[in-house]
């Protein structure tokens, strides 16, 4: 039986459905069966930033009411064989979602994969709260900026109240990513510090991505960071991933610029 | 005149069968063989040569002084003297007792007041509630009674008590507090309403500080200074 992991951010435009890309990828590298989930249902942008647009033919809607079966509504990635991914409807929108057959769809999902990532919608309405119901493990995507702490912090509240593990008598467990740190920023306070947040949120953290002006030409190529080994966001999604599947990565400080010797002259002569 | 004074273990009885009582003697000797045996009543020659065999002292129908004796021995003293200290005596038995019933009275109230401390303590201990988790954002609680806080509020939240609140972590959220007093530390991002008034948050800077209503006023009281970093 596979983990559900859902990725959730209240606040949109955080980079949840990138990370989800990226860990669905970095996880596949690692020689781990993984499957992507767009839950965004009505605003589907995983197949974009996967590369996969021209090959969605059924989606996830469609595989709930029957009208196809779920082995030739997952799509296989081009960049790794052992991922899949799972495209939302873009024509219907989330109040067609139920829960006893979303419950069925992860339940085949978890048997088929070792790893479910579901893409949540921004947002906490009932799309979202349905893509936390039956998730095993939830990953926290933040800016470091307040109204991006304030909704992740609303939205966990929302996880530790409605989901299915928590009703049980279990409990979610939720792993923070703080995305897009500016190193000088942050050193000049004008963003808040990893700390700060943990303070805030107080989850345990998974990992740092520091910005990366490469992820958009990424997004728009769809060839997901992670796939480019000299960015540095890349590789910090490297490190999240190898986190997620059991090794020990020591958390790279991305806070601090560490410019090297000659970086520094160089900058100086600009 | 020099004299001696002792206190003295009595024991007064009244003999009703003779069997009885010297069996009961015989068996509880160690615990009678040094008080004074009184007997009431008839005295027979088989008992009192029971006493005296067994060498316990006794007196026959003596009317012993019991209680308050000092008045017996003022009866010994001349008459003036007597009248005008028994009546003083009067007087301050009088106050004694005065004072007594007043002690009591004292008592009696003070006692009452510590039972309504308790039930009010009890009351307390009911209604006061204490919060261990962060209060997330967006959540919403409405307390009736006391509340200690202790975790942080976050932005977002909503706490409204109609008793008192201890907050011991940082508080960012919204607080509407109807109570006698609040603690709070340095909260320059809380959205505060105390007893409808608005409390300027700037004020709140030591590490605890009181807040409560004076006049009509709010009058905050800095309760833990904050801390010098010497270094």
């Amino acid at each position: 039986m596979g983990v559900v992991i859902a990725v959730i951010s209240g606040k949109g435009g955080v980079g949840k459905t990138t990370t989800t890309a990226n860990i669905g990828l970095g996880i596949a590298q690692n020689n781990k069966k993984c499957v992507v989930v767009d839950f965004d249902i009505g605003q589907r942008n995983l197949d974009m930033i996967l590369g996969l647009e021209n090959r969605v033919v059924y989606d996830m809607v469609q595989v709930m009411e029957g009208e196809s079966n779920l082995k030739q509504a997952l799509i296989k990635s081009k960049a790794n064989k052992n991922l899949r991914f799972l495209a939302a409807s873009q024509t219907k929108d989330k109040s067609i979602l139920e829960s006893s057959k979303i419950e069925k769809l992860i339940r085949a999902l978890k048997r088929e994969f070792d790893f479910v990532i579901l893409d949540a919608p921004a947002g906490i309405e009932s799309g979202y709260e349905h893509t936390i119901e039956f998730a095993d493990a939830a990953i926290v995507v933040v800016n470091p900026e307040v109204s991006s702490i304030r909704d992740a912090d609303r939205a966990i509240g929302i996880l530790d109240s409605k989901s299915a593990k928590v009703k049980n008598g279990g409990e979610v467990e939720k792993y923070l990513i703080i995305n897009r740190i500016v190193s000088d920023m942050v050193q000049s306070g004008e963003m808040l510090r990893s700390e700060d947040i943990l303070d805030i949120l107080d989850i345990s953290l998974l990992g740092k991505i520091p910005e990366d002006r490469g992820i958009v030409d990424a997004s728009n190529q769809g060839k997901p960071v992670i796939l480019d080994k000299d960015s540095l966001a890349g590789q910090a999604y490297k490190r999240v991933c190898d986190r997620l599947c059991g090794e020990k990565v020591e958390m790279k400080d991305v806070e601090n610029n560490d410019k090297g010797i000659f970086k520094k002259l160089t900058g100086m002569f600009k | 005149m020099q004299g001696n004074q002792y206190s003295v273990k009595v024991y007064e009885t009244e003999i009703s069968d003779e069997q009885k009582f010297m069996t009961f003697f015989d068996s509880n000797y160690a615990l009678f063989q040094n008080h004074l045996i009184v007997i009431k009543g008839e005295l027979s020659q088989r008992v009192e040569t029971y006493l005296k065999e067994k060498s316990l002292k006794y007196i026959h129908n003596v009317d012993l002084p019991k209680g308050r004796i000092k008045t017996s021995i003022r009866k010994s003293l001349e008459a003036d003297l007597e009248s005008e200290k028994i009546q003083n005596l009067a007087k301050q038995k009088e106050a004694d007792e005065r004072l007594e019933a007043q002690k009591a009275e004292n008592f009696l109230s003070q006692q009452i007041a510590e039972e309504k401390l308790a039930e009010l303590s009890g009351r307390l201990e009911n209604n006061l509630k204490v919060l261990d988790g962060r209060i997330r954002s967006g959540r919403e609680l409405n307390i009736e009674g006391d509340l200690l806080l202790l975790n942080r509020v976050n932005s977002g939240a909503t706490i409204n008590t109609s008793g008192n609140l201890i907050a011991t972590m940082d508080v960012e959220g919204a607080i509407r507090c109807n109570g006698n007093f609040m603690m709070l530390t340095a909260s320059p991002k809380a959205n505060i309403v105390f007893n409808g008034v608005v409390v300027d948050n700037t004020l709140l800077e030591d590490k605890l500080n009181r807040v409560e209503l004076e006049d009509n006023k709010i009058k905050i009281t800095p309760v833990l200074k904050k801390e010098i970093n010497w270094a």
